[in-house]
């Protein structure tokens, strides 16, 4: 009994000496021994590697890490388009040095690479290595762009060292968003190392050699942390064209818990957060004068391109039916979506094109007079006009008393960051839809026009705002006398949309460049040859299982229209202007990114007012231009 | 002599018999999972591409065929068994094709030591008082210990975490709460890393002592007060035993045979992993591979770690059994 006691006792005496140590000290433990003016801190949003020792981003499923810094730091690909404005125009030229190269019936693609570029091991990257990463996809099944390879080339050759030629099976006038960075692209293979690999699928390229400014300097072997260090010679990297990197190192932590996050920037040993909660962003940004996020005062959260909407099953009556769609969306309130969901601090869009990037000025901003026009017919030989061009206006008033100063004053500035516009709530219509449609109302029920009451359920998910968003829609359309009861499905984009075993969902179908006004990202995969009979799976992202011969008719169109051809942008518009006639989906908001940054260490950041150069979502592989951007503070 | 070996076959058997029944039990709901790896990989994969519909099918069609997904189940079944007996789990599915084993291996250790730790210091802090408190039953200290233990053996783990998060993170921020050793050293058996791995496992291990000691505390008071009123306790303080020894020889070694019985049962439950002190602390353990692995559908990293776990709590309660007739000579076998 003495050794337990005596136990304890060392044991306490041993824990009150170090938090007394610790106390001394009177700050947070050092992260690091890195000298944090030269460091810069991350959030990565992957949890802890699952396989951390594995750098190999080729193969599919083998639990290497992405945004660890990986795929932003060391991995290079020959164009990138940014989801915003870019630092000279959203698409760079990258490892290529001039945009691709197309023949007249879109069978060949030549890319002519930049000179003098090196891979971190000293050896130089030419046309053989684009040549070995297409080739040996195209032989190894399995690999992350086998598929897409095998799929569209037919050969590819190297013209000489600084010329890539490929020639395709098809013609394919987007054969080059392969090799554009969205979020990632196919990222080119390091030949001379591969090649002397006997099973690349099994090769784990521990440490990685790569063509961007960054080397791995060292890792947790629990997947954690990820320390990089700035090149030697990140002179001869693409990068180097935007000008040399601030940071000496770069840190990405996986931080999963939201909380420590949180404590973690108070405590000075965070720069970036990937993603919070509406909650904790309104938190820190209250807690710590040096931190922003994207917009400067409210909502500071970044639109993504990405477009959370309703998505119904067109194959399930009465979904089928355009009436009934369009009257379960007069039947809601876009203000009580987004104070239910974002608590505010949503970026409302009314058309299937998310609210960011270029798309304010492409497609919302040129659109508001025909928004504003537009006459629906409910089928009794009464129209109304269902936009309301105020909603964004009206928000920001709501949030005003809570977040005073925070909130903009400015029109353009709160449609930048509310958004324009959205269906008006009209109740009277949606009645007068219904009817025509043979629904019928029972006290305050809606009866089907089988004379069943009108009920369903609506997929949503299992958690964040996403499922704030089902909920809040479910309680609108019970209100309304529909019967609707939200599910939190955790496989709602593994097995629930692909396989249709839905009537109505909160998701999304539609993902754009966000930089450039092309459509085809998302929209080509919802061409009718793709959509498959009920119950068989779905391929993405037509999860709404909709065919129309004039959608069709657009994408068929786009397909032969080069990608900088402002007809795109024409085509884009009457995408858009279908999909309201249709409203297959009905369109909500962008997917709005609570990431913020702390300017105590480092400054230059992009801001959505003056220099919305590069998105602060930090997973997005093109974040890595504001590292050339930032410059220390002096702050240690 | 005889009699034991044969009870010890026995016991033997039924370990057998779990294990097998356990190992199924798991393959199955691995199995059964709604969730897919083919369907994981291609999310992640595709998920931010700009693959068209048949490319993402012809991969689907690559993985499916990789996994062994294409086979039916019963042959999924007898495969897993083949390789099981070689002492093969296969490979994990989310991090094809490294072998499920090295990646519960990689963990392991972590929630080993952990728990390990934790266990044993909240058994023996729980038991110590709780048997003092059991006997000297009057004494101010001991209530008031008591009292502060019924106080805390309510709240839920998860609030305890937090607030120690919050409280030597923020509010006092003088520990790590996150991670399983500092940046600035590297795993090997030098001081620096001891210490760092020790300082970084405080947290998290005090947490679970604080959550842990209630349970032992009340079991042994309960225990030792019911046998302070046995006639040999009582018949040992009216002939003047030292009272030392009465407490600890006379009440505390007959309470402490239970409480064995159960360290070894929560010692075995250590691989099943702390998910949320591991989720809380962002520390490294099998907890928080095996939510990897059920939220990517690797049903061959499931039944790694399931495998593990059942044969972990098997292997105890038969060592357990086996034991027990040799410590407390009222077990008799046969």
């Amino acid at each position: 009994m003495k050794g337990f006691t005596a136990w304890g006792l060392a044991f306490g005496v041993a824990t009150l000496t170090t938090a007394a140590t610790a106390q001394d000290e009177a700050t947070a433990p050092p992260i690091t021994e890195f000298p944090r003016n030269e460091t810069l801190i991350i959030q990565n949003p992957e949890p802890p590697a699952t396989n951390p020792p594995n750098f190999n981003l080729w193969v599919a499923g083998n639990g290497a890490a992405l945004s660890n810094g990986n795929q932003q730091l060391v991995a290079d690909t020959l164009w990138f388009i940014d989801p915003d404005a870019g630092l000279d125009g959203a698409i760079y030229n990258q490892l290529a040095d001039e945009g691709w190269q197309y023949n007249d019936d879109f069978t060949e693609m030549t890319a002519s690479l930049r000179e003098g570029i090196y891979w971190s091991d000293g050896e130089e990257f030419t046309a053989e290595d684009v040549v070995y990463t297409v080739e040996t996809q195209m032989a190894t099944p399995g690999m992350t762009w086998s598929a897409a390879f095998n799929e569209n080339v037919e050969s590819v050759e190297a013209v000489d060292d600084y010329t890539v030629r490929f020639t395709l099976k098809e013609p394919n006038s987007r054969f080059h968003a392969l090799f554009s960075v969205r979020w990632n692209g196919a990222w080119i293979m390091p030949e001379h190392i591969f090649s002397e690999v006997d099973d690349v699928t099994a090769f784990q390229f521990n440490p990685p050699v790569g063509l961007g400014p960054y080397t791995l300097h060292s890792f947790d072997p629990n997947g954690s942390w990820y320390a990089w260090q700035k090149r030697e010679d990140w002179d001869r990297t693409a990068m180097a064209q935007w000008g040399e990197p601030g940071p000496e190192y770069i840190i990405y932590r996986s931080i999963p818990n939201i909380d420590n996050r949180l404590i973690e920037m108070s405590n000075g040993n965070l720069d970036l957060i990937h993603d919070l909660t509406p909650e904790g962003t309104f938190s820190i940004i209250e807690d710590r004068d040096s931190v922003r996020g994207w917009f400067e005062g409210f909502p500071y959260a970044h639109p993504d391109p990405t477009l959370p909407m309703i998505i119904f099953n067109t194959q399930n009556a009465p979904f089928d039916d355009r009436r009934v769609r369009w009257a379960l969306a007069l039947m809601l309130d876009a203000r009580a979506m987004s104070m239910a969901s974002y608590r505010g601090a949503a970026t409302l869009s009314a058309i299937s094109v998310p609210p960011t990037g270029t798309h304010p000025d492409d497609y919302h901003m040129p659109m508001q007079d025909w928004l504003i026009d537009y006459e629906l017919d409910l089928g009794n030989g009464e129209t109304i006009q269902p936009y309301d061009p105020n909603i964004g206006m009206q928000i920001a008033d709501m949030v005003r008393p809570q977040f005073g100063d925070e909130v903009p004053t400015d029109e353009a500035a709160i449609q930048r960051a509310f958004g324009y516009g959205w269906w008006r709530q009209d109740i009277d219509a949606a009645t007068t839809l219904l009817e025509q449609a043979g629904f019928t109302k029972d006290g305050n029920t809606w009866m089907t026009p089988e004379g069943e009451p009108f009920e369903f359920t609506i997929n949503t998910f299992s958690e964040g705002v996403i499922n704030r968003l089902g909920t809040i829609i479910a309680q609108q359309w019970s209100q309304q006398g529909i019967e609707v009861t939200p599910l939190a499905d955790p496989q709602i984009f593994g097995t629930t949309l692909p396989l249709g075993d839905f009537d109505v969902a909160t998701a999304w179908s539609v993902e754009t460049w966000g930089g450039d006004p092309d459509l085809s990202f998302f929209l080509d995969s919802w061409h009718s040859d793709f959509v498959v009979e009920p119950g068989e799976r779905q391929p993405s992202r037509n999860w709404q299982r909709w065919e129309n011969e004039e959608l069709d008719r657009i994408i068929e169109e786009i397909r032969v229209t080069e990608f900088t051809d402002p007809r795109n942008l024409e085509l884009g518009q009457e995408f858009v202007r279908l999909m309201v006639e249709e409203m297959p989906v009905i369109p909500v908001m962008s997917y709005n990114v609570f990431s913020v940054y702390d300017t105590a260490y480092w400054e230059g950041w992009p801001t959505a007012e003056e220099n919305p150069y590069a998105n602060i979502v930090n997973n997005w592989a093109n974040s890595k231009y504001i590292f050339t951007q930032l410059t220390p503070t002096g702050a240690e | 002599m005889r009699g034991y070996f044969l009870f010890a076959a026995k016991r033997f058997l039924q370990l057998a018999v779990v294990v097998f029944a356990g190992t199924s039990a798991a393959f199955l709901v691995a199995h059964f999972s709604p969730i897919s790896p083919v369907e994981t990989i291609i999310g992640r994969v595709s998920g931010q591409s700009s693959f068209s519909p048949t490319a993402v099918e012809s991969l689907r069609a690559t993985l499916t065929e990789l996994f062994g997904y294409d086979q039916p189940l019963w042959q999924q079944y007898l495969n897993f068994w083949g390789r099981f007996i070689q002492g093969d789990l296969g490979p994990s599915l989310i991090a094809f094709p490294t072998p499920a084993m090295e990646l519960v291996m990689r963990a392991l250790p972590w929630t080993v030591g952990l728990l390990t730790v934790a266990i044993v210091i909240s058994w023996i802090l729980g038991n110590l008082l709780g048997g003092l408190a059991g006997y000297f039953q009057d004494n101010r200290i001991l209530k008031s210990i008591g009292v502060v233990a019924i106080g805390i053996q309510p709240i839920p783990y998860y609030i305890i975490a937090f607030l120690l998060v919050i409280l030597f993170g923020y509010v006092w921020p003088v520990m790590p709460i996150s991670g399983g050793f500092a940046m600035s050293v590297r795993p090997a058996w030098s001081v620096d890393f001891v210490l760092s791995v020790l300082w970084h496992s405080l947290l998290p291990a005090f947490s679970l002592v604080v959550a842990g000691i209630g349970t032992w505390f009340f079991g042994m008071r309960a225990l030792v007060s019911n046998i302070v009123t046995e006639d040999y306790v009582t018949y040992a303080d009216l002939a003047g035993v030292d009272r030392r020894t009465v407490v600890g020889g006379y009440v505390m070694r007959n309470a402490l045979v239970p409480q064995l019985t159960a360290l070894a049962m929560a010692l075995g439950g250590i691989f099943s992993g702390t998910i949320i002190t591991e989720q809380v602390f962002n520390y490294p353990g099998l907890g928080s591979l095996l939510i990897r692995a059920v939220n990517g559908g690797d049903s061959g990293l499931v039944l790694a770690v399931s495998c593990v776990a059942v044969i972990a709590v098997a292997s105890a309660i038969f060592i357990i059994d086996l034991l027990h007739p040799l410590l407390d000579p009222r077990v008799r076998v046969g």
